[in-house]
């Protein structure tokens, strides 16, 4: 049940117009945190039984993927055809396509295997920006300062350091390559302060930069020679040598026929993005559909290090009304511009410009203390005041906020002329698998970017940080694993799994649910039904 | 697969070979305090007592062939000295699934050590080389450690008084190759050359090791001598089931909860083994099969469960014990995939100098692989099963044989999985 002030009432008491008073001063973030943050829920946690982080904390529902039967067996892979390639890269987001066209750039022969079509990835739905240390005031440290106050410090100094250090020499790439960015009227890089900055460091391409990005990168891996792209294809199973202890290739399906396909490697890259569509907590997602967490499963099942497994960020402004467009996002870009949050009251209730699980915590205090805008029985949200930042601003909704203004015009929804419902939406995985600098994870022939890997965000991200952290790591990652060239794999098993099997069978775990999930069990029955 | 990593395997239930109190390194002390060096010293008093009493016993070759070790012993001990004769224990251990001498070499250096010398006092033995796999560093660190103490503590000058004349005692890694460990190859690296098999005859014990006789016994062989000469070979003879005699280390792994090494008497069942001992399947899942003694053996099913796993019982079901490795393969595991794999090892094994096996391993692992890759065709598999009676018997040694036997095995038990995966 939801209590709150009715849709209707609070749009009545609503006006663009006032003076509001700032918000109360955020005395204690932790409390606040500790109280409503989704993280914090009971019964959200549970402690893994088994594997690399045994004893660790990690949210329910993936533990029970975490800990669960493989998809395939030995004997499913008799008559499986094999294919022999230098680099297999699992992912067609951002990430994958940065280590794709890094390492086929070094000279590798690289397969890109992506579980929906090339760019159907959360890549395309960064709006925000691109965090990069370009603006005369700023600097690398700045930034290495931000991202890890905003991740509570838990984040991995070194990691964070690489991210920094890479943003002016990344954002010098993707020009190349041929993205768009907005300029200023001399033609400087545009940047704009967002939450958890010190200064203005996000360079964006209006509200989809994500988009913008993926375009070009899509166009060069196709465009690139050694780079061979494997659509409907996603990974069930990495394959390890004879004591299961070194990553040697995957084994695909095919959405299509359905048929496995064994892949050997000197080295494999995940880049499988998060896990959104597991809708952790009951929470609605803004990841698209194939986020679920896939990479997190075989990594951890082939004895990769995971971390801050119990840490998910809820983006703050999640659309919640009109349902159909449910846990969408209207991107922080719209505050750090300068929209405001406000309740069912009218009222103000947190700086807007505070970390992303802040934010998202006190608008979900506001909701369960009554303060929210009820829609039914079970959705409350907030006021993102939008018609008050086209009062203040004339025309920047239509100039900035493109796909903003052009979704919720299909909806039938004006943000000039009235306040969009928001409310938190699960939207990123700040853990994931423990990577050094060069993106290889704990289990040698094993590399993991972007969403999939862990350590850089600590407990919370920073906006931009993602799309940054893609193309840093995704390159880094690229060169390393064409560097570290062995003689490629004599033996190809599955004997991790076995590994895995045992531990569970002696920890008395159940052997029922069966991991990667694929696909969600709302899409087409789910990848078991076929 | 098969824990081919260094880390010193996992040892289960435990009576003679393995009990925790003999497990005590190179320590001399606390070996001796175990009863070590009993067998020695009956053995300097009388050295022709040491050959009846292991005759008594029925002791068995446990490095494969199950050949009764005192009938080879007696060859030896007939020939003279020409000037030297020869004992080599043979540790090459390197075939999948086996990891038992490893262990034995690594955590009873002494008893292996006493082994050999009460054995070369029974025949007249006075060079005695310690064969062992190189990779294997903990075992070679132990039994050099060993070796020293022997030199040093004077034991060993007390076997050479009652010898007659010195003896020696040489620790000597092998070559890494898997075909080191056939034991006219063994001789060859002696020799110093490469680990070449040779023809047969002449036999070993007639002219091995520079022309001289010798005695070629592998490690679990030599640790059970000194057991039997210090407790008799009636007590050795009641240790195993039905008819078989003392007991095996047995090298479990596969698809089961604990693997490891389980020294149980000879002729346990499989079942015991598996179920008992061994954790039962991962998951609960059905057994599928049962690579014995390694890869160069028959496969045993579940309708071999309860037979008795001796030489003799498994030899009378066209199987064999071999090793005592047992690889256990659970529903779900793929048995092309497995055999495939095998051949490779075979196939990479091969020697080369018998044109059969060199191009027969090949032949075979190559076609299994388009097989297991979803490229093969009938005419594959017809190929495949015609090369199965073609090669048997065609090399100087039996890795021809055996590669021939697995794969013979598998297109007995599990037909349709290789007609499944066709093209």
């Amino acid at each position: 049940m939801s209590n709150g002030i009715p849709l209707a009432e609070a749009l009545a008491r609503y006006r663009a117009d006032t003076d509001l008073a700032p918000p109360p001063a955020l005395t204690d973030i932790d409390a606040l945190l500790h109280a409503y943050h989704p993280d914090h829920l009971r019964d959200s946690v549970t402690k893994l039984a088994v594997g690399a982080n045994a004893g660790d904390n990690c949210q329910r529902e993936l533990a029970e993927l975490l800990q669960a039967e493989a998809f395939i067996d030995e004997a499913d892979l008799a008559g499986a055809p094999v294919t022999d390639i230098d680099v297999l890269v699992i992912g067609g987001g951002g990430a994958g396509c940065a280590a794709a066209l890094a390492a086929a750039e070094n000279g590798a022969r690289v397969l890109l295997a992506t579980k929906l079509r090339l760019g159907d990835s959360n890549t395309v739905m960064a709006e925000g920006g691109i965090q990069a240390a370009i603006e005369p005031d700023d600097s690398i440290q700045r930034h290495i300062q931000d991202t890890l106050r905003g991740g509570h410090h838990l984040g991995d100094p070194a990691l964070v350091a690489a991210l920094a250090g890479d943003g002016p020499e990344v954002l010098h790439w993707l020009i190349n390559q041929g993205m768009q960015l907005d300029q200023t009227p001399s033609g400087d890089l545009h940047t704009r302060r967002a939450g958890g900055m010190s200064t203005p460091r996000l360079v964006h391409c209006r509200d989809y930069t994500g988009l913008e990005m993926m375009r070009v990168l899509r166009e060069a891996v196709i465009q690139h020679r050694s780079i061979e792209v494997w659509e409907q294809s996603p990974a069930v199973e990495l394959l390890s040598n004879e004591v299961g202890q070194k990553c040697v290739g995957a084994v695909l399906t095919s959405l299509l026929d359905g048929q496995l396909r064994i892949v050997r490697t000197r080295s494999v890259i995940l880049a499988t993005g998060g896990l959104g569509r597991l809708h952790l907590n009951g929470f609605p997602t803004s990841n698209h559909l194939g986020a679920t967490g896939d990479g997190l499963v075989l990594a951890y099942r082939i004895g990769a290090r995971l971390c801050e497994l119990d840490s998910f960020q809820y983006h703050p402004t999640g659309l919640l009304h009109p349902s159909h467009l449910a846990g969408k996002l209207v991107t922080e870009g719209v505050r750090a511009a300068g929209a405001l949050l406000v309740n069912g009251l009218g009222q103000r209730f947190i700086d807007e410009l505070q970390p992303r699980d802040v934010v998202c915590a006190a608008i979900l205090r506001e909701c369960s203390e009554g303060r929210g805008v009820r829609v039914d029985d079970q959705h409350s949200g907030v006021w993102l005041d939008t018609p008050r930042l086209e009062r203040t601003q004339p025309g920047i909704l239509e100039q900035q906020f493109t796909s903003l203004m052009t979704r919720t015009h299909v909806a039938g929804i004006d943000p000039r002329r009235e306040p969009l419902l928001v409310h938190p939406t699960l939207h990123y995985q700040n853990g994931g698998a423990v990577i050094g600098v060069n993106g290889a994870t704990t289990v040698p022939g094993l590399y993991a970017v972007g969403e999939v890997a862990g350590g850089i965000h600590g407990r919370n991200r920073l906006m931009g940080n993602a799309l940054l952290e893609i193309i840093s790591f995704g390159r880094r990652a690229g060169v390393a694993a064409t560097v570290d060239r062995d003689r490629g794999p004599k033996k190809v098993t599955l004997e991790h799994v076995n590994h895995m099997r045992r531990a569970m069978t002696l920890a008395g775990l159940p052997m029922t649910q069966r991991a990667p999930q694929v696909l969600p069990a709302y899409a087409a029955g789910g990848i078991w039904n076929r | 697969m098969e824990p081919l990593s260094m880390e010193t395997p996992r040892v289960g239930a435990s009576q003679v070979l393995l009990h925790p109190d003999r497990r005590v390194g190179a320590d001399m002390a606390r070996w001796r305090s175990s009863g070590g060096g009993v067998a020695l010293a009956r053995a300097t008093q009388n050295p022709a007592a040491v050959l009846a009493e292991v005759k008594q016993a029925d002791l068995r070759g446990l490095g494969g062939s199950g050949f009764p070790a005192w009938r080879k012993w007696e060859f030896v001990a007939a020939e003279a000295p020409k000037p030297d004769k020869y004992l080599i224990v043979n540790g090459n251990e390197d075939e999948p699934g086996t990891f038992k001498d490893r262990v034995l070499l690594e955590e009873t250096p002494h008893q292996v050590i006493e082994g050999a010398v009460v054995t070369a006092l029974a025949i007249g033995v006075n060079r005695v080389v310690f064969y062992t796999n190189p990779d294997l560093t903990r075992s070679l660190a132990a039994m050099k450690a060993a070796i020293e103490q022997w030199q040093a503590s004077g034991l060993l000058e007390q076997a050479s008084t009652a010898l007659g004349r010195p003896m020696e005692l040489q620790l000597l890694p092998g070559s890494g190759h898997y075909i080191g460990g056939e034991e006219t190859a063994s001789m060859e690296w002696v020799e110093g050359r490469f680990p070449f098999p040779r023809g047969k005859p002449p036999y070993p014990a007639q002219a091995g090791v520079h022309g001289c006789p010798t005695l070629i016994n592998n490690v679990e062989t030599i640790a059970n001598v000194p057991h039997i000469v210090a407790q008799g070979a009636a007590w050795f003879r009641a240790l195993g089931i039905g008819v078989g005699t003392g007991t095996k280390l047995y090298s479990l792994s596969g698809d089961v909860l604990h693997p490891g090494v389980y020294e149980l008497p000879m002729g346990t069942p499989l079942r015991e083994l598996i179920y008992t001992h061994g954790g039962g399947l991962l998951s609960g899942k059905p057994l599928k099969a049962v690579f014995t003694g390694g890869p160069s053996c028959a496969l045993l099913t579940p309708v071999d469960l309860d037979v008795a796993m001796d030489f003799d019982s498994l030899r009378a079901r066209g199987a064999n014990l071999g090793t005592g490795a047992m690889i256990v393969i659970s529903e779900g595991t793929g048995i092309v995939k497995r055999v495939a794999e095998y051949e490779r090892f075979f196939a990479h094994s091969s020697c080369g100098q018998c044109n059969s096996c060199k191009i027969g391993t090949a032949n075979m692992s190559r076609l299994l692989d388009r097989i297991d890759t979803g490229c093969g065709t009938t005419a594959d598999l017809t190929t495949l099963k015609n090369l199965c009676t073609m090669l048997p018997g065609t090399g100087r040694c039996h890795l021809i044989n055996g590669a021939v036997q697995l794969l013979d095995s598998a297109f007995h038990h599990f037909p349709d999985e290789f007609k499944q995966a066709l093209r």
